[in-house]
């Protein structure tokens, strides 16, 4: 809401500087968006909440200055003339809707004449970045930026039948709006027609035929009360938002519609001549009376945690326009003023007494309660997964939520479900919730690939969305890692995670087929049997469906599954004072057998005595090993809580792994 | 074999090695050490070579000086600890440039968002406020009616929101509750309030949506850390010093931040207010705040007459933003590892 100060003192006394109203202003409601002086004058822009349509007019801003410099109001004198012939006998009004239009008002001038305004009401305008038209349009902008109520006025001769319908648009209705562009309207919107057609949209532009032209002789002035849902879903539709518009939809208050309707018509009459005719057409709903609220004078301490002196509050509710119908030692009963539809409730008032007395009078420095808060496991284990990953070189990514279409079928880990659609997308085409993050994070790489950046390690930890029939979405949080480095690095740094979470658990790698993957690079990770991820390297086709020209391997890791393994308290194993003994074991097997199955019989035959077993190395030679062998050498760190371990006890360990190995796997120890 | 790994092994083993020959005490020793590493048949050096042929053919040759480097390194390493024992010390020999940089160490970078969230809830913690979260994807009893948002307030409409698609549809009684991705964190607040009688002292953070267009300060997504406290004598004094408390943390310690309200107007608080914290020399905008509506705590099954409560929501990006000089919010999305690793 722009305001002019000159057009504000006509209302008020501003004795006060322009920057004590705005601070004064800011601190009490109306926020200050910026000041910018034309001409002489100074358009200060205010914001309004939606709460507060009484601040969108200038007679409402100079109420609050009045309030709170403890000054007079001054509202203009209305009296009127009426030397024309009877409403009845020239016009009639119909309200089919009255649900979208609980009150209609019209008056008549016949015989105007119309012209440019005078400077004074052009220089109002101007102020406000108000375009000047004539003097009957720039009337009915006046008294809507005077009062907040918005009018309209209609070159009466052209209003078919003499007959104002307020009604229900039929299917297919065309309307030219005064912008000259045809409409169709969408169905159930309220307009306002003559005998024949939609002369204007209820509440948000008036019809290019009836618009007040300088032929224009005779006039209809209309003021009514538009319900805000229709006026807001009409102005959307048809992308014709208007100060009207803006204005019904936060409410008009609802006796200010004749007196806005009789300060036109005056202004009419004095700058545009004419005769108005006796009395005015008013259909109106029956209003709703305004409640009585009560106010409980220990509700004020309890809820700001001050006290309010109860004369000051008298006087604050009174000088806001509540008229006082109780007070006592415990309360004050109150009836709000017909602007104020927001005052409903004891806490609305408090509001009030709240803003008024200033909020600068709340301390700051009240002694709060202190009580312990907790951490959450999951916040724990984030953050270890966070500090695991930045050690080991990675980044973290932040992606949006959403992904397009082509991407959902990429890569499917855990749902071939189909994924939830946002009904617009998020960003450019993203309108499906995302199943998983590799898609994502492959296109965050694809970025930084075009950026030419070299190292590009990322993670994110962030919710997959899977459906669920009759619930809410199933929302898991995953970690997705893309790294430049091969399968063994990231496989590297998810055991790193797995330790850093939940050690002493193992984590298992299966073969994983997958399109995505490479050949034989994939694999279902799994902790104690529950499947937790997947990892790979991706595909070369994989990569040409996010245009990356290098490889990249992912990997991603159900968190909360993992949060179910970890283990927030570490207890401590007493430590063996013996030195350890060391022996490394070089197996020829079949290309067939796995190391995770060597590893299985080496921990079993090894028992309490084997403190680590660390793969070194695979070796194929056809011509030394043969065909379809290949040479796995592995260290193994033996150690005993009871002693030193002799050579011999090492040896006979190793030899009973070897001839396990060879019994089980059919190895045989490389000489 | 990638080459990144290949020269990562290469760097590994010269460490190993030289690390190793340092150490040994004895010749016997370093003659252990010497086949470990150097050994013809199966010294280390020897199998990583091997890997060698396994690196691509383009990579050969960066792979292959660099190998001959390490394999310089070690021989040399191997020398040094010869003359040592021998009872020569360390080599004075050999030139070394003490200038040189550092073997490069690779340390990731954690988002600037998450470093953001972190510090506030830590701050949060530290004055008794437990961190919670909740879906994303909310129905729009949550998300709106719970929170005092009838369904004529603008904030529902179809164009301001991610509403989903199709029949999905939220279980319970009112099957028919549309689901949306949330637009505020409150809803989380809701889901506590309704498992927990009160005391509730708590904040909800995480991802909110709304259809703004992607620019220098709008993004679809963004991050909301919302705080409430709800107990028997909870006032506007106790919000005005929560929030005064946590800018004073968040911006270093000094008992000259000041908060100040101004009226503004939010659904699920009353009054409610925008909270400012003075800062070089003016105000600064922190974010919304108020005393949580009746409404809101009758609709979660408390009686506002027994009890009281604040809630405030602040902006994560934009507090972020002011404090790392990001002039464009798409840069935090864009995740170009430049502007990470300044993290």
């Amino acid at each position: 809401m722009i305001v002019s100060w000159d057009w504000l003192k006509q209302y008020v006394d501003l004795s006060m500087s322009i920057d004590e109203l705005t601070d004064r202003l800011t601190l009490t409601g109306l926020n200050l968006e910026g000041v910018e002086k034309i001409d002489s004058d100074m358009a200060i822009d205010l914001e309004v909440t939606s709460n507060r349509p009484d601040c969108l007019g200038h007679i409402g801003v100079a109420r609050e200055v009045a309030v709170l410099w403890e000054q007079e109001l001054k509202k203009p004198a209305i009296d009127l003339k009426a030397t024309g012939e009877k409403i009845d006998d020239l016009a009639s009004v119909a309200v089919e809707c009255p649900e979208l239009c609980p009150r209609y008002t019209a008056r008549v001038i016949r015989n105007v004449k119309i012209g440019p305004s005078p400077a004074w009401l052009a220089d109002r305008l101007k102020s406000l970045g108000i375009a000047v038209i004539n003097n009957v349009v720039d009337i009915s902008n006046y008294v809507m930026m005077e009062s907040g109520q918005p009018l309209h006025t209609f070159d009466f001769a052209k209003v078919s039948g003499q007959k104002i319908i307020v009604r229900h648009s039929q299917p297919g209705e065309k309307f030219t709006a005064i912008n000259h562009q045809e409409y169709e309207l969408a169905e159930g919107t309220c307009v306002i027609a003559d005998d024949q057609h939609a002369i204007a949209l209820a509440g948000v532009m008036g019809g290019a035929d009836t618009e007040v032209s300088s032929q224009t002789t005779d006039l209809l002035i209309e003021a009514g009360d538009f319900a805000a849902l229709s006026v807001r879903n009409t102005a959307r539709r048809h992308n014709l938002q208007s100060p009207s518009s803006y204005r019904f939809e936060r409410g008009v208050d609802p006796e200010c519609i004749d007196w806005a309707s009789r300060r036109c018509c005056q202004l009419i009459l004095e700058l545009a001549g004419g005769e108005l005719a006796d009395g005015a057409v008013d259909v109106a709903q029956p209003a709703e009376p305004r409640p009585t609220i009560k106010l409980r004078f220990t509700e004020l301490p309890r809820i700001l945690g001050i006290e309010v002196a109860t004369e000051k509050v008298q006087k604050t509710l009174t000088d806001l326009g509540c008229k006082e119908t109780h007070i006592c030692d415990h309360c004050i009963k109150v009836i709000p003023p017909s602007w104020r539809a927001d005052l409903t409730r004891e806490i609305d008032l408090i509001e009030e007494v709240a803003r008024i007395h200033g909020y600068e009078k709340i301390p700051e420095d009240a002694g709060v309660k202190m009580v312990a808060s907790v951490r959450s496991l999951e916040d724990r284990v984030h953050d270890q997964v966070r500090n695991v990953l930045v050690a080991a070189g990675f980044d973290e990514a932040m992606t949006i939520s959403a992904v397009d279409r082509k991407w959902v079928d990429v890569f499917r880990p855990w749902s071939t479900e189909e994924p939830l659609v946002v009904s617009t997308p998020v960003l450019r085409r993203a309108d499906c919730l995302r199943q998983t993050l590799a898609p994502s994070l492959l296109s965050a790489r694809r970025i930084n690939e075009t950026l030419s950046n070299s190292t590009i390690e990322l993670f994110e930890i962030a919710n997959v969305y899977l459906a669920q029939p009759g619930k809410l979405p199933d929302e898991r949080r995953m970690l997705g890692i893309s790294s430049g480095g091969g399968y063994s690095s990231v496989k590297g740094v998810v055991e790193a995670i797995v330790a850093a979470v939940a050690p002493g658990n193992q984590l298992e790698a299966t073969l994983h087929d997958d399109k995505f993957f490479a050949s034989g690079r994939g694999a279902q990770l799994s902790l104690a049997g529950r499947q937790i991820g997947v990892l790979g390297e991706v595909s070369p086709w994989g990569l040409d469906q996010f245009e990356l020209r290098s490889g990249t391997t992912i990997a991603e890791l159900n968190l909360d599954c993992l949060v179910e393994f970890a283990v927030p308290i570490r207890t401590v194993e007493p430590l063996s004072p013996y030195p350890p003994v060391g022996r490394d074991l070089n197996v020829v097997f079949d290309e067939e057998v796995r190391w995770a199955e060597v590893e299985k019989i080496v921990r079993t035959q090894g028992g309490d005595l084997l403190e680590s077993v660390a793969f070194q190395e695979v070796y194929r030679d056809s011509k030394r090993l043969g065909s379809g062998k290949k040479s796995l050498l592995l260290s193994i760190l033996l150690r005993s809580a009871e002693g030193t371990l002799t050579n011999e006890q090492a040896d006979a360990i190793r030899d009973r792994m070897v001839a396990d190995l060879s019994q089980q796997l059919g190895g045989e120890l490389r000489a | 074999m990638a080459l990144a790994d290949f020269l990562a092994s290469l760097d590994t083993l010269a460490q190993q090695a030289r690390d190793a020959f340092a150490s040994a005490g004895a010749a016997e020793a370093l003659e252990a050490v010497r086949i470990e590493f150097l050994g013809a048949k199966s010294g280390h050096l020897r199998l990583v070579q091997k890997g060698l042929g396994k690196v691509d053919k383009s990579d050969k040759p960066a792979a292959g000086k660099r190998f001959n480097e390490v394999k310089t390194l070690i021989e040399s390493a191997f020398n040094d600890a010869q003359q040592r024992l021998a009872g020569g010390g360390p080599s004075e020999t050999l030139p070394f440039d003490v200038t040189l940089p550092g073997q490069a160490v690779r340390v990731g970078h954690l988002h600037p968002i998450t470093q953001t969230i972190r510090e506030m809830k830590d701050i949060m913690g530290r004055l008794g406020f437990t961190a919670v979260e909740g879906p994303e994807i909310e129905d729009d009893y949550h998300n709106f009616e719970a929170l005092n948002i009838p369904l004529s307030h603008p904030a529902r409409d179809p164009l301001d929101n991610f509403y989903l698609k199709c029949a999905e549809r939220a279980a319970g009684d009112s099957a028919t509750h549309p689901l949306l991705l949330r637009s505020q964190t409150s809803t989380v607040q809701i889901r506590v309030m309704e498992k927990t009688p009160p005391p509730v002292r708590i904040i909800s953070l995480g991802r909110v949506y709304r259809p703004d267009t992607a620019d220098a300060t709008h993004y679809p997504m963004f991050h909301q850390i919302e705080g409430l406290l709800i107990d028997r004598g909870v006032t506007m004094a106790d919000l005005k010093s929560v929030l005064r408390l946590f800018c004073q943390s968040y911006f270093g310690g000094d008992d000259q931040v000041h908060v100040r309200f101004r009226p503004s107007f939010f659904p699920f608080t009353e009054p409610s207010v925008e909270v400012d914290m003075n800062w070089q020399g003016g105000w600064m905008e922190m974010g919304g705040a108020g005393m949580v509506d009746p409404n809101v705590l009758r609709a979660v099954g408390y009686d506002p007459e027994e009890v009281t409560g604040f809630a405030f929501g602040l902006g994560v990006e934009r507090i972020c933003m002011r404090q790392h000089n990001i002039t464009d919010i798409r840069a935090l999305y864009q995740n170009d590892v430049r502007f990470l690793s300044q993290f």
